[in-house]
C-alpha cells in the first residue's frame, strides 16, 4: 500500500539531492579543514595567475617607459615592490576565500543534518510498516 | 488583483505542465537576443554577423546548460574584438579572465544575471537589474552584477575607441592597450554604476527579509530611491552626465517589473495576519504568520456520458444517466458532452475529486490513480 508521508518525503530528499544536495554531499565528503585549505590553496593558484595578468597588462601599458627604465631602476627594489603587491593581494583574497568556505561549509553541514534526519525519519516509516 | 492571481495560477500550471518545452524555448530567446544584440553593437567580425550562425548557437544553447550562453557570448564578443585589433581582444581576454578567476569563482550560479545585466544596459533599462536581483537572489549576486557591469563598459570603452583604434597604425600595439585600459580603468561612470547597484541590492535585500508589513514593496521603493540617490551623488561628485529623466524613468520601470516578481514570489495577505504566542518549556515563542495568497483556478472539465447506444441495445445500462433515457425511447442517441466549470485545487487532481472511491497520491506532476476495481492508471496532474 502506498504510505502518503513517505512518498511526500521520499520527493522532498529526491529533489534535494538532484540539486543543492550534490554540492553539499561533495563538500559534506571534506572535514572542515581540508574543505577550506582546497579552497584557500584554489584561490591562491587563482590568485597568481589574476595577478599575473594584471601585473602583464601593466608591464604593456607603459612598456616603452619601462624599457627605457629598466637599466636604471634599482631591480631588487622593483622586484620587491611587486612581490609586496602579489603578496597584498593574493593574502588578501585567500582571507576572503577562507571566510566564504568557512561559511559555506557551515551552511552545507547544517542542511546534510537535515537531510539525514529526513533519511532516518524514512528508514523508521519503513521499519513501522513492517512491523 | 483575483484576476492577477489567476494568471498567476495558470502560468504557473503551464509552466509546470510544459517545462521541458518552455525552458529551452526561453533559453534560446535570451541566447539569440545576446548574441544578436552583441552583433548589433559590435558586428566588427562580419562573417560571425550572421544571422544563420546566430541561430545555430542559439539552437545549441537551448539544449545545453545555462552557462554556456555565457561562454558563447563570450567568444562571439571576443572574436569581434579580434577583428577590430588583437590588441583589444587580448584586453578583452584579460578584463574576462582576471574576472572569472577572482570573482565568479564566489557565485558561479548566478551566470544569468552576468548576461542579463550587459544585455538590459543595451536595451536602455539597468535600473530592473538591482531590484530584481535585490528581491531573489543572495548578497553574493553582487559580484555577479558587478561582472556584468563591467562586461558592459568594456563593451562600450571598446565600441567608443572603435574609430580611434582603426586609426592607429598595426605597429602601435601599445597606444592600443593604452586606449582601452584607459576607457576601462579611467571609467568613472563604471564605478558609480556599480556603487549605486551594490548599495541597491543590499538595501532591497536587507529591507525584503525584514519582518515588517509590505516588506518586498518598501525594499524595492527604498531600492529604486537609494539607486537614484547614489547615481545622482556620483553624478555631482564626478560629472558622470547621468540622465536624470532617464534614471527616474528606468527606475520605475524595474519597479514595475519587480512588481511582477513579486506577484510571483511572494504574494501574501497582509490583511489576514496571525500572531500566535506560545510557550513550550525552554521557550516563548512569538509567531507572525502571513497567509499566502492563493486562488482556485476554474478549469473546464469534459465529462462523457458514453456508450448508452450499444448498452441500450444490449440491454445493460453503462450508466444511471445514460441508460435511462436510452431504454424508454429504444432510439440511438448522440454521445452528450457537457462542458462544467469546477474549482481547482493545488494537489489534488480534477480525475481524483469526481470519482469518490479512487484513492490518489501525488507525487511530483503526475498522480497515480488506483481505482477500487484493482486499475491502475497514470494521469497527469492538473495543477
Amino acid at each position: 500500500m502506498l504510505n502518503e508521508e513517505r512518498i511526500i518525503l521520499m520527493t522532498h530528499m529526491a529533489s534535494y539531492e538532484e540539486g543543492e544536495g550534490r554540492k553539499n554531499v561533495k563538500i559534506g565528503n571534506y572535514f572542515r579543514s581540508d574543505y577550506v585549505a582546497v579552497q584557500v590553496l584554489k584561490a591562491i593558484i587563482s590568485g597568481t595567475i589574476a595577478f599575473g595578468v594584471v601585473f602583464a597588462l601593466y608591464i604593456f601599458y607603459d612598456f616603452e617607459v619601462f624599457m627605457q627604465d629598466l637599466y636604471e631602476i634599482d631591480l631588487i627594489a622593483f622586484a620587491k615592490k611587486v612581490l609586496f603587491y602579489y603578496a597584498v593581494t593574493v593574502a588578501g583574497y585567500g582571507v576572503l576565500t577562507y571566510v566564504v568556505s568557512t561559511y559555506r561549509y557551515v551552511r552545507a553541514k547544517k542542511s546534510l543534518k537535515c537531510y539525514y534526519q529526513n533519511l532516518k525519519k524514512l528508514a523508521s516509516l519503513y521499519s513501522g510498516q513492517d512491523v | 488583483m483575483t484576476g492577477l492571481l489567476e494568471i498567476r495560477e495558470k502560468v504557473k500550471f503551464l509552466y509546470s505542465r510544459y517545462e521541458i518545452f518552455i525552458l529551452p524555448v526561453i533559453k534560446f530567446l535570451l541566447a539569440f537576443l545576446v548574441l544578436n544584440t552583441l552583433n548589433g553593437r559590435m558586428g566588427y567580425m562580419t562573417r560571425l554577423d550572421n544571422i544563420a550562425i546566430v541561430l545555430i548557437v542559439a539552437l545549441m544553447c537551448s539544449f545545453l546548460p545555462t552557462g554556456c550562453i555565457i561562454l558563447f557570448a563570450t567568444l562571439f564578443s571576443l572574436l569581434h574584438m579580434y577583428a577590430l585589433s588583437m590588441e583589444v581582444a587580448l584586453v578583452g581576454l584579460c578584463v574576462y579572465l582576471v574576472m572569472f578567476l577572482l570573482f565568479f569563482r564566489f557565485a558561479p550560479k548566478d551566470s544569468l544575471v552576468v548576461v542579463l545585466t550587459p544585455l538590459l544596459f543595451a536595451m536602455k533599462i539597468p535600473y530592473v537589474v538591482p531590484l530584481v536581483v535585490g528581491l531573489t537572489c543572495s548578497p553574493v549576486s553582487i559580484v555577479s552584477v558587478g561582472c556584468g557591469i563591467c562586461v558592459h563598459f568594456l563593451f562600450q570603452t571598446v565600441i567608443d575607441n572603435a574609430p580611434a583604434v582603426k586609426t592607429l597604425e598595426d605597429s602601435d600595439i601599445v597606444g592600443k592597450i593604452r586606449l582601452i585600459i584607459d576607457g576601462i580603468v579611467g571609467n568613472k561612470s563604471m564605478m558609480v554604476m556599480i556603487a549605486a547597484f551594490a548599495i541597491a541590492i543590499l538595501v532591497v535585500y536587507l529591507i525584503r527579509r525584514m519582518s515588517v508589513g509590505y516588506a518586498w514593496t518598501i525594499a524595492m521603493v527604498s531600492g529604486a530611491m537609494t539607486n537614484i540617490v547614489v547615481l545622482l551623488v556620483g553624478d555631482l561628485i564626478y560629472d558622470i552626465n547621468v540622465s536624470v529623466g532617464g534614471v527616474l524613468l528606468g527606475s520605475i520601470l524595474g519597479l514595475a517589473v519587480a512588481k511582477v516578481v513579486e506577484l510571483f514570489r511572494f504574494c501574501v495577505d497582509y490583511n489576514r495576519t496571525e500572531k500566535v504566542q506560545f510557550e513550550d518549556d525552554e521557550y516563548y515563542y512569538y509567531v507572525k504568520a502571513i497567509p499566502k495568497m492563493t486562488v482556485a483556478v476554474s478549469t473546464k472539465t469534459v465529462k462523457k456520458i458514453n456508450a448508452q447506444s450499444q448498452h441500450a441495445r444490449t440491454g445493460t445500462p453503462a450508466s444511471r444517466d445514460a441508460a435511462s433515457p436510452a431504454r424508454q425511447t429504444g432510439q440511438h442517441r448522440p454521445v452528450n458532452v457537457t462542458t462544467e466549470r469546477t474549482p481547482g485545487g493545488r494537489k489534488s487532481s480534477a480525475g481524483s475529486r469526481t470519482s469518490g472511491r479512487a484513492r490518489s497520491v501525488t507525487v511530483g506532476n503526475t498522480a497515480r490513480h488506483r481505482n477500487t476495481d484493482g486499475q491502475t492508471k497514470e494521469q497527469e496532474d492538473l495543477f
